[in-house]
């Protein structure tokens, strides 16, 4: 390995990284608006559910009932209809995702002390709302009901409302949130973006560059050069690694400062996994680089090892443990999951090395296995 | 007049000629390249299958009790926390080993219950029961407190009723509420439904755009474009096949991914008109198209166009309403949705195949993809005149 020779090569690559003004321009750009649309944008709470009502009562305590919903700010009233057939087409159009019915003789039959069935119908288009949704009418129900089961122990036992209150809940359940006390869904989000825009971005910085060489016919330079395979690929990823490096600050910063993630962890531990991700995530781009011919093919193939991989196996939007095994399996063969539990650790959990070193040391294994492989990959006497 | 009218006859057959001729050309372009070709196969088969096998709802959390009172009772609510929501991790002796389990993730909640939980209970005191959840994953703590607080709930209600003697049949005869719920267009909320067609509809964008922006662009990395530009064409004969070829694989992936993924791999119910699932989605890519071509204008190597390209379709994405409902979305980006065509595209897919809506209610985002498209499609088409004539 000669040092004067990686130096000239990463010499190389970066004047054309610099001569590209738009390249170099989008390479940090994109990490960082790809930060600031996420965090801004995804809103993983459900709130303001528009719903719609049909109240065939009319009476004080259906209107009572239907105030819990409306007061809500879990829901967003959109105004009540007369008949059923009304809620079809705002359903269908989505100016409703859910609706309550309140049936005739609700509060005849609640005071006369009789079981009331209350209906509800929700959109069942996008599942998990669709679940949340239900949890918040169950909640809202339930309340109800305690109260409900509060004023029949009165009544019947002669006692006060206070101690029939008591009486209809005997256990209470004391909820602390760990970790994201305030449920702030940007901190997740922030620290799991690191994850995301650390996966997507670096590949797309390197897959086009050994291809494009090839494409362009320029690659014979290096064929008839004495520089030697991996002094070659050492110094033409050299520069994007930097570049990834100083992407991985950024985000850093933003993440803590911009979106006020806490970070609890060991900074020095995570710098030093978020820069072995980067190398891995970039040693993607170079197989991907090495294995197709076009540039093109390039492209779609960057998009499929890391776009898909990292929105849908990194437990970014879905968890890992609830994952079928074929799903986890293949969870299990991407980086994304490792560092993700890495940076989640490090920002909220505030655990350090001593339990995350495990996913630091599968990381480093992973940049190994890649490096070697497209150094095995790449041939300075192409076959054809 | 007959003879002039002969000539521009002659003159469109040839126009049309020759679109047909680059059309073809842009076609075997792409099936000589394999590898793409193999990429894009995955994309609209393997790759949405696979999508569609994610399960987005909370499975399988793990509990770690700490059970102070090892009672009938205890035993009994323990017994409570069971699949598909929760899993019992076992059983753990103080709180630290708990705080451990959390920290790395090898239980997701803690119940925590008290020495004479049961002894309370039966002396009619209130007695509270603690959970710790880790929410650093906020949908999922949100739906374990939530799943937990149904459980703890139920719990408490039954022990009320047993306190004051009575039993579930007596139930008839007080004033309470049952739910009764309805899940629309998807009964049993089976999660591969929505991953599928959300997948394919991403799958969809991010070829509509990265396809025709990379044919351009490939011309003029590789100088071929001054070989179309001294040709008789014109730009729009240039531009316009790359644009329907591309659109044309497209939905023939559409329908391949409909036919041997969706329907026969998830049963997805196609209740609607699939004539018009694909009118909408040719609309649909020739809108996006506009946006690879104006990128194409932009860039002068394909390295600029797949960044430029990613920074156009994860904002748009997100802001799609696929992920992120579009009620809650902030203020500023709530408006912004409406200026991204998936949005209205993501509506009326979900539509036609789910709710089996017509174009009679779906009008609105019809006219909306419509306008847009116009909109977006000669600005690529102005940009990219502009810059070769």
């Amino acid at each position: 390995m000669n040092m004067t020779r990686v130096r000239a090569v990463a010499g190389k690559e970066c004047r054309e990284i610099l001569r590209d003004r738009l390249f170099l321009a989008l390479a940090f750009l994109l990490p960082v608006s790809l930060m600031l649309v996420f965090c801004y944008g995804i809103s993983l709470d459900v709130e303001n559910i528009p719903f719609a009502a049909l109240d065939y009562d009319q009476s004080s305590m259906s209107r009572d009932y239907l105030h819990r919903f409306i007061d809500s700010r879990y829901f967003d009233y959109k105004g009540s209809v007369r008949i059923e057939r009304d809620l079809e087409p705002m359903l269908a159009h989505s100016d409703i995702r859910f609706a309550v019915i309140i049936p005739p003789k609700f509060q005849e039959n609640l005071l006369a002390g009789r079981p009331v069935a209350v209906q509800s119908i929700i959109d069942g288009t996008f599942p998990f709302r669709t679940s949340t949704s239900k949890g918040y009418v169950i909640a809202i129900n339930a309340e109800f009901n305690g109260e409900l089961l509060a004023g029949y122990i009165s009544r019947h036992l002669g006692v006060s409302q206070k101690q029939a209150a008591a009486m209809s809940q005997p256990v209470r359940l004391q909820l602390r949130y760990l970790y994201n006390q305030e449920m702030k869904s940007v901190w997740s989000i922030a620290s799991a973006m690191m994850m995301f825009v650390l996966m997507v971005c670096p590949p797309f910085l390197t897959a086009l560059g050994i291809v494009r060489e090839k494409e362009t016919g320029s690659i014979y330079n290096i064929y008839a050069s004495t520089v030697t395979r991996g002094e070659f690929l050492i110094g033409k990823l050299a520069p994007y690694v930097g570049i990834s490096v100083i992407n991985i600050l950024i985000l850093w910063f933003m993440a803590a400062s911009v979106f006020g993630a806490p970070f609890k962890g060991d900074p020095f531990f995570f710098f030093i996994s978020s820069v072995i991700y980067v190398i891995c995530t970039t040693g993607i781009g170079l197989l991907v680089s090495l294995i197709v011919r076009t540039q093109v093919a390039a492209m779609m193939l960057t998009t499929i090892v890391t776009i898909v991989p990292s929105m849908l196996y990194s437990g970014l939007l879905v968890p890992i443990a609830s994952m079928d095994a074929e799903s986890k399996f293949e969870a299990h063969l991407f980086p994304t999951m490792y560092y993700n539990e890495i940076a989640l650790g490090s920002f909220l959990k505030g655990i350090g090395p001593d339990q995350l070193w495990g996913n630091a040391l599968v990381l480093t294994l992973y940049a190994v296995v890649l490096w070697t492989l497209s150094y095995l990959l790449f041939h300075k006497r192409p076959k054809s | 007049m007959k003879k002039y009218f002969a000539g521009t006859g002659k003159m469109l057959s040839l126009w049309w000629s020759r679109l047909a001729t680059m059309t073809i050309k842009e076609l075997l372009q792409l099936g000589r390249d394999p590898l793409l070709l193999a990429a894009i196969i995955y994309l609209f088969t393997l790759d949405i299958y696979m999508a569609g096998g994610v399960n987005m709802q909370l499975n399988n959390a793990m509990v770690a009790v700490h059970d102070a009172d090892h009672s009938m009772a205890s035993r009994e609510l323990i017994y409570r926390f069971r699949p598909p929501y929760f899993k019992l991790k076992g059983e753990i002796l103080d709180e630290h080993e708990g705080t451990r389990l959390l920290d790395s993730g090898e239980a997701m909640l803690v119940l925590d219950i008290p020495s004479k939980f049961q002894h309370d209970l039966i002396q009619g005191k209130t007695v509270d029961v603690q959970i710790q959840v880790d929410t650093s994953n906020t949908v999922l703590g949100f739906l374990a407190s939530s799943y937990a607080g149904r459980i703890i709930g139920q719990y408490s209600f039954d022990m009320a009723l047993k306190r004051m003697g009575l039993t579930k049949e007596s139930l008839a005869e007080m004033p309470m509420l049952v739910d009764q719920h309805r899940v629309w267009y998807n009964p049993n909320q089976t999660d591969s439904w929505f991953m599928s067609i959300s997948e394919m509809l991403t799958v969809i964008t991010i070829l509509s755009i990265m396809l025709p922006a990379a044919a351009a662009v490939r011309e003029k990395e590789r100088g071929t474009i001054e070989q179309l530009l001294v040709s008789p064409l014109s730009p729009m004969q240039i531009l316009l096949p790359k644009v329907i070829s591309m659109t044309m694989v497209i939905l023939l992936g559409t329908a391949v991914s409909i036919l041997l993924i969706l329907e026969p791999a998830f049963h997805v119910p196609i209740r609607g008109s699939l004539s018009l699932f694909f009118l909408v989605s040719a609309l649909y890519t020739f809108t996006t198209s506009g946006l690879g071509l104006f990128i194409a204008t932009v860039s002068r190597n394909l390295a600029q166009v797949a960044m430029l390209t990613i920074l156009i379709i994860m904002p748009m994405l997100f802001l799609s309403g696929a992920w992120t409902p579009p009620e809650a979305m902030p203020g500023g980006l709530r408006q912004a949705m409406y200026l991204s065509p998936l949005y209205y595209y993501i509506e009326m897919s979900y539509g036609i195949l789910l709710k089996g809506t017509g174009i009679n209610i779906l009008w609105d985002s019809l006219l909306g993809i419509i306008l847009l498209g116009i909109l977006v499609f000669s600005f690529g088409v102005w940009r990219f005149r502009r810059q070769f004539e």
